[in-house]
């Protein structure tokens, strides 16, 4: 401990930063000494990326102070901070695929290197110092994942860098990949660097690092070293958190099966088979990335498989696409809102109606009257609040935009609703109004799959949950008889 | 709401319709013959073969694409419809020449979509390149030689009455594009397929989580871009009783200068025909202008680059 105070190359003390409507850091302190390996851990959305990216000057802190190598940053820039021996290696790399190995280690510093004899020769010596033998004038768009992380990790050192940032950089390598990404993060360490190791997976955690701070929803719950704690407790932390009246009561009305899924096999899944039930909300957990997404697009139509079998009701059917989905009574209320969902220059109206348009004809002819009808209805059964249903939707909130695109939904009457994420970016109030309209649809009758990165939104929702992980099920919940900590074991595979 | 402020946004509101009476009042200034009934049946027919285009157009940027094969299909349609009157008779030709546009709609539809290419920049070279290989085949097609309807055995009344006919002092061709146009009005803004249209090419994405046929509606949009490319070939050469095979060069420009200017948005899924019907008219009088005072060629399609550009900088505007 005293050697950490005595040598601290990065210390971050009481730093906040606010997004419109979150909080997404909240007083945040925590110090990396030099030489050590320094995990981070923490669910999705716990904060971990936006304190990265302050740190790299992505982003500017609203309050706090950091303190790198003795000096006191205020405002930096991503370049700058390499400068000064911080880099960063995120999980989506920023290297640039159609110049070779050696340009991206020394971009925009050829001179310095010693023109392009000078880039490539010291190009070469980095890579060999971390036991890597790629040619320095191969095109980076031909390496591999674990290639391509070399380079980066290359170009860190090329900068003299004192701590180095890695973001889930397991993400996509083997387990062979992995083994020498270890022997390289230790030989940094012997050589004084240190490593700011963000990652999900706790089996990664406890094997690099020295030293691991764990977050939760913009705060530091607790900085330990590794050795202190078991797998048990960190997850504990991770996820423990007290919720009162954030949830309407666990709707009960699960009935016989509705919808079998056999061997759903695409690149990413493997072999997924599961039974939805009548009135039932079945929640998915797992990490972003695991697979839960592709999942339900894939049984929705959006997605090509390589095979999958479906029954609903016991009858086989094919769904080729989203339009076989819809047709099959299953309802999407897709990931990503603004993207997926809405038709931003749009009425309100037209995106409530743009599942349900046969219903508007009259004649040849689309009626304005049952349109305007149709989103009064939803407008006021699901409590969406908009100046008039003519008003264009991208004006909305984001609950009454989510809501509207729910109602267009529930208009179809689907036997099956498909949620993934449907409370992101949504503040507390909201949630609770979409909670209770999920409840409202199983007592209807209907069934839901709920995807969620906020598992007190999962297991509180939820009448049975599946644990997903690369691409696999990995078990079977019941949330109210198994702890949050048991499933998120399962779920970080 | 004071008189000042309530014309204020009706200028910010109808920018076409308000630059379209200063043209008028400027060339009426000018050449005092301008607002004779003559000159309005002549004003008329230069709505001619680019108002079809520009239709056309229209739906494909409503669709969110932008289809760039429309120099290629009229060069092709038209020099392959003359050639046809002698084979088929002319009411057989004028349907052989709609098909062949309905062809190269669907050709440029069934590559894009093979391809993949749903995003307006992909679909915008392969329509590009399709033009090249269209005005290719009118080369091949005729040797390079120009054709001529008066070289022709059989009758051609019709193709006449559809270039330079007029009921009064309006021109067949005027009365033809204001009935093509009502129709697509209807059917863009009361068909179910319309409104379907509209929302593929606002957001291709949630149209088809929507179960909307995506696919099926971007083979329309570039089906009819196509026929109504064919069309305006077919009153173009009609009305000049010729067809060299290079006749369609620069009639993407020129329509897509008119649906921009009338206030289609190049983001996909808002505009209407009818203000493409006021974006040709804008054009119209701006060339006619333009020409009387003397403004060379040249220097006219510097203008006219400068008024698209003017109106897609007025589009970002209105979509911020």
């Amino acid at each position: 401990m005293d050697r950490q105070l005595s040598d601290v190359i990065l210390s971050v003390e009481h730093v906040s930063k606010a997004f419109p409507g979150v909080k997404a850091l909240d007083d945040v302190s925590l110090q990396v000494g030099r030489g050590v390996v320094h995990g981070i851990v923490g669910e999705n959305g716990a904060g971990k990326s936006t304190l990265m990216k302050i740190l790299s000057g992505v982003y500017t802190k609203d309050a706090g102070t950091v303190v790198f190598d003795g000096q006191t940053i205020e405002k930096t820039t991503p370049m700058e901070s390499l400068r000064r021996g911080l880099s960063i290696i995120y999980q989506e790399f920023s290297l640039i695929s159609s110049m070779t190995v050696g340009e991206n280690i020394f971009l925009g510093r050829f001179r310095e290197a010693g023109g392009m004899r000078g880039t490539h020769q010291k190009a070469k010596e980095l890579l060999e110092q971390i036991g890597s033998s790629i040619h320095t004038g191969s095109y980076v768009s031909e390496l591999s994942t674990s290639e391509k992380q070399m380079v980066e990790i290359a170009k860190a050192l090329s900068f003299q860098s004192k701590l180095i940032i890695m973001d889930e950089p397991s993400s996509s390598l083997t387990e062979e990949e992995l083994a020498k990404l270890g022997d390289i993060i230790r030989q940094m360490r012997s050589g004084g660097i240190s490593i700011l190791y963000i990652s999900h997976k706790l089996d990664e955690i406890f094997e690099y690092c020295d030293v691991v701070t764990i977050m939760r929803d913009g705060h530091v719950i607790d900085t330990r070293p590794v050795r202190e704690l078991d797998r048990r407790e960190m997850v504990g932390m991770m996820v423990g958190r007290t919720i009162e009246n954030e949830y309407p009561e666990r709707p009960h009305f699960v009935g016989e099966p509705l919808m079998k899924v056999e061997h759903l096999t695409t690149n990413k899944l493997k072999d997924i088979s599961f039974t939805l039930n009548r009135g039932e909300i079945l929640g998915f957990v797992g990490l972003v990335g695991a697979g839960r997404t592709e999942i339900v697009r894939a049984i929705y139509g959006a997605d090509k498989v390589k095979r999958k079998e479906i029954q609903i009701e016991g009858e086989a059917v094919k769904i080729m696409s989203s339009r076989d989905g819809k047709k099959c009574g299953i309802a999407f209320v897709p990931e990503d809102r603004k993207q997926q969902g809405l038709v931003l220059p749009f009425s309100v109206e037209s995106n409530i109606s743009m599942a349900n348009l046969k219903k508007l004809k009259k004649g040849m002819f689309l009626s304005p009257d049952k349109e305007r009808k149709m989103a009064e209805e939803k407008i006021s059964e699901l409590l969406i609040k908009t100046p008039s249903p003519a008003s264009v939707i991208v004006n909305l909130s984001g609950g009454n935009q989510q809501k509207c695109i729910i109602g267009r939904w529930l208009e179809t009457e689907p036997k099956i609703l498909i949620m993934d994420e449907p409370t992101r970016g949504i503040d507390v109030g909201a949630k609770y109004e979409i909670y209770m309209l999920m409840k409202k649809a199983v007592e209807a009758g209907s069934s839901i799959i709920l995807i969620s990165s906020e598992l007190p939104e999962v297991l509180n929702m939820s009448n049975r949950v599946l644990t997903i992980a690369d691409g696999r099920i990995t078990g079977e919940f019941d949330p109210e008889k198994v702890s949050a900590q048991e499933i998120m074991n399962r779920a970080i595979g | 709401m004071d008189a000042k402020t309530r014309i204020g946004y009706f200028v910010k509101n109808n920018l076409v319709l308000v630059t379209i009476m200063i043209l008028a009042a400027v060339t009426a200034l000018i050449e005092p013959k301008f607002l004779t009934v003559a000159n309005l049946g002549n004003l008329m027919n230069q709505f001619g073969p680019l108002s079809f285009v520009a239709l056309g157009m229209t739906l494909a940027i409503i669709g969110g694409f932008i289809d760039l094969s429309v120099a290629g299909i009229v060069s092709l349609s038209a020099v392959f419809t003359i050639s046809m009157i002698d084979v088929l008779g002319q009411g057989g030709a004028l349907i052989a020449g709609l098909a062949a546009g309905v062809a190269m709609g669907l050709l440029n539809a069934f590559i894009v979509v093979s391809c993949g290419a749903l995003t307006q920049a992909k679909a915008l070279f392969i329509t590009y390149g399709l033009s090249a290989v269209y005005s290719a085949a009118a080369l091949l097609y005729t040797d390079g030689a120009t054709q001529h309807m008066s070289h022709l055995a059989s009758r051609t009344d019709l193709f006449k009455a559809v270039g330079s006919g007029r009921a009064g002092f309006i021109p067949a061709s005027f009365l033809l594009f204001i009935i093509i146009m009502a129709l697509l009005h209807v059917f863009l803004t009361r068909t179910q397929t319309g409104r379907e249209i509209c929302l593929t090419g606002a957001n291709i994405t949630a149209a088809d989580l929507c179960g909307i046929p995506v696919k099926r509606r971007i083979t329309l949009v570039f089906v009819l871009s196509g026929v109504l490319s064919a069309f305006g070939a077919i009153v173009l050469f009609s009305r000049i009783t010729t067809a060299s095979p290079l006749l369609g060069a620069n009639y993407e420009t020129n329509a897509i200068l008119a649906v921009v200017v009338g206030g289609t948005s190049l983001a996909g899924g808002r505009g209407s025909v009818v203000r493409t019907m006021l974006g040709v008219m804008l054009v119209i009088l701006l060339s006619n202008c333009l020409n009387l005072l003397g403004v060379s060629t040249y220097l006219q399609s510097v203008c006219k680059g400068a008024v698209l550009i003017i109106a897609i900088w007025l589009d970002r505007r209105r979509v911020k």
